[in-house]
């Protein structure tokens, strides 16, 4: 895709990411202009009234080789969640780089793209359109994406009579026959039941043995254990461990036993949960 | 520099499906289940058609043309067109937001996909309208050739001002109600039910005309459609330059537009 990078190879540079933070997500014109007025004559810049925009990447580098299985720890709001978006090309940055060989297959936000009023097969249709297929490479896919997520006879019916497992289900069969190269995977896995779970981890390890490349967000540390050689560990929007999963994990666990430190580092000020980085786009 | 810029260039050509899934839905998804379907995209212009001449060809009836329902008619279709489309595509972003939530594509799929539903329904319609003109009022001349191209550039002029407003409205929400309350007035300015020579008949002065004819971008789409199918005339150069002047604008405008404001739209919506 960019820059001749090896498929399956990710490079990130400096990343940095900020969020403004905002009750109401849309701006009206009359904001704007009364914002802008009001800030350009406020002291220091900035309307007073709006909090300061959260930083959610403070510069973080990572470079990752085709095949390699990579977690992203860290506490809520430390980045690991725009992490995975600005990989997946969905969440620009502000400054820095970011590049990624080959197709990428990204399961974020288990909401994001489904329509409720089609039935699962039409949803799988839209899936793989949205990842670049073409019809026939769809085609070719579809009864293996059914299959997969072993919905029967609900693949035909429409999406809102499905539980949030059977979405999960779904959302998974799409990306496990992408055939992708970067497999980006934050922590949906979780809402499957046991069986499910277990079939998605294998159908990763075949896909890695097969040469993706899996990063994966998640608060499971058994499951990273099994799934993944290497683990960064983030804080407050930067690196703060990079290694084998084992000692990542363990200085990891230590962060979590300090549970009185503030979510977002010391620096900055609690942030309120709906206005966390981490949720920014929560289901709709 | 990031090198996210969300949408190159090269991303265009792996798309195409998309583009032809996000048709099919919105042609699909507006009448679901309804016993006409699809039907419905021309039988709500065609009762909109019929119910304005009503009003203004029978129980107003300002200014003598032959044949005035065709007169209506045919300038008429142009203003549905921009009518219908500009309100559909401004939505557009904030309507599929959870398709932008999902994947890197380029975003201006998804105003592009409800401007070619719209297109259809006008194209669909100005066919209906020709075939019922043209041999009403004997114009069937070499200058029908030119009916394509008229059509054409209308599309990407309303083309050009929907990926706008879409990107626009995505960033400030009371563009898309700005945009419907201007419809109102813009829809009488507009020379659908008299053309601009009739005020000169009527002692306006000269610059009103004027102003009607040229400071309205909708008014020589009209004019030259009418030109055409009406009057059985090719529009002249005058409306032509216009037409290459106003569509271009409206792209090159439109398409920087949304350049700079689809970055965030991810986060935005």
């Amino acid at each position: 895709m960019s820059g001749g990078l090896e498929a399956g190879a990710i490079r990130l540079r400096d990343a940095t990411r900020a969020f403004d933070v905002r009750i109401d997500s849309g701006r009206t014109l009359k904001e704007v202009l009364v914002g802008g007025l009001r800030r350009r004559s406020a002291p220091g810049g900035r309307d007073p009234r709006h909090p300061p925009p959260v930083q959610a990447l403070r510069g973080v580098s990572l470079d990752i080789a085709p095949r390699e299985t990579v977690a992203i720890v860290g506490r809520n709001g430390a980045g690991k969640s725009s992490t995975l978006r600005v990989l997946a090309g969905i969440v620009p940055l502000d400054s820095g780089s970011v590049e990624i060989g080959g197709r990428v297959a990204a399961l974020l936000d288990l909401a994001a793209g489904f329509s409720r009023d089609f039935s699962g097969r039409e949803n799988i249709v839209m899936g793989g359109a949205l990842y670049g297929l073409s019809r026939r490479e769809v085609e070719e896919r579809m009864e293996a994406m059914v299959a997969f997520s072993e919905l029967g006879d609900f693949v035909d019916l429409p999406l809102k009579t499905y539980s949030t497992g059977m979405l999960v289900r779904l959302a998974f069969a799409i990306v496990a026959e992408l055939d992708a190269d970067v497999l980006l995977i934050d922590e949906v896995l979780a809402v499957g039941d046991g069986a499910f779970q277990r079939k998605c981890e294998e159908r990763i390890a075949q896909q890695v043995a097969g040469g993706s490349t899996l990063v994966l967000v998640s608060h499971d540390l058994a499951l990273i254990e099994r799934t993944c050689e290497r683990t960064v560990l983030l804080d407050n929007g930067r690196v703060a461990a990079d290694g084998p999963t084992a000692d990542v994990l363990a200085e990891y666990r230590h962060v979590l036993e300090d549970a009185s430190a503030p979510v977002r580092g010391s620096g900055a000020p609690a942030v309120p949960a709906g206005a966390d980085a981490d949720r920014q786009d929560s289901a709709s | 520099m990031s090198s996210t810029s969300v949408t190159r260039p090269s991303d265009l050509r792996g798309h195409g499906f998309l583009f032809q899934q996000l048709v099919q839905r919105e042609l699909r998804q507006k009448y679901q289940g309804s016993v006409l379907g699809l039907v419905w995209y021309l039988i709500n212009p065609l009762l909109l058609l019929g119910s304005y001449y009503l009003m203004f060809g029978v129980v107003l009836k300002p200014i003598e043309h032959d044949d005035y329902p065709l007169f209506v008619m045919t300038a008429m279709v142009v203003w549905l067109l921009v009518s219908q489309t500009l309100p559909a595509a401004g939505d557009s972003l904030l309507s599929q937001s959870a398709l932008l939530r999902k994947a890197r594509f380029p975003r201006e799929i998804i105003p592009t996909a409800t401007v070619a539903v719209q297109a259809m329904t006008f194209l669909a319609l100005l066919t209906i309208v020709a075939v019922i003109t043209v041999p009403l009022r004997g114009t069937l001349d070499p200058a029908l050739l030119l009916l394509p191209f008229v059509a054409a550039l209308n599309i990407l002029a309303v083309q050009g001002a929907a990926l706008a407003l879409s990107a626009l409205h995505a960033h400030f929400r009371d563009v898309m109600p700005i945009v419907s309350a201007i419809l109102v007035p813009w829809f009488f300015l507009t020379p659908i039910f008299y053309e601009p020579a009739d005020l000169e008949l009527r002692d306006a002065p000269h610059a009103a005309v004027v102003a009607l004819e040229w400071g309205n971008p909708v008014a020589p789409f009209v004019e030259a459609t009418r030109q055409i199918l009406y009057y059985g005339h090719a529009p002249g150069l005058d409306l032509w330059a216009y037409m290459v002047a106003a569509t271009g604008i409206a792209l090159v405008g439109g398409w920087a537009i949304f350049r700079r404001l689809q970055r965030d739209l991810a986060v935005l919506l």
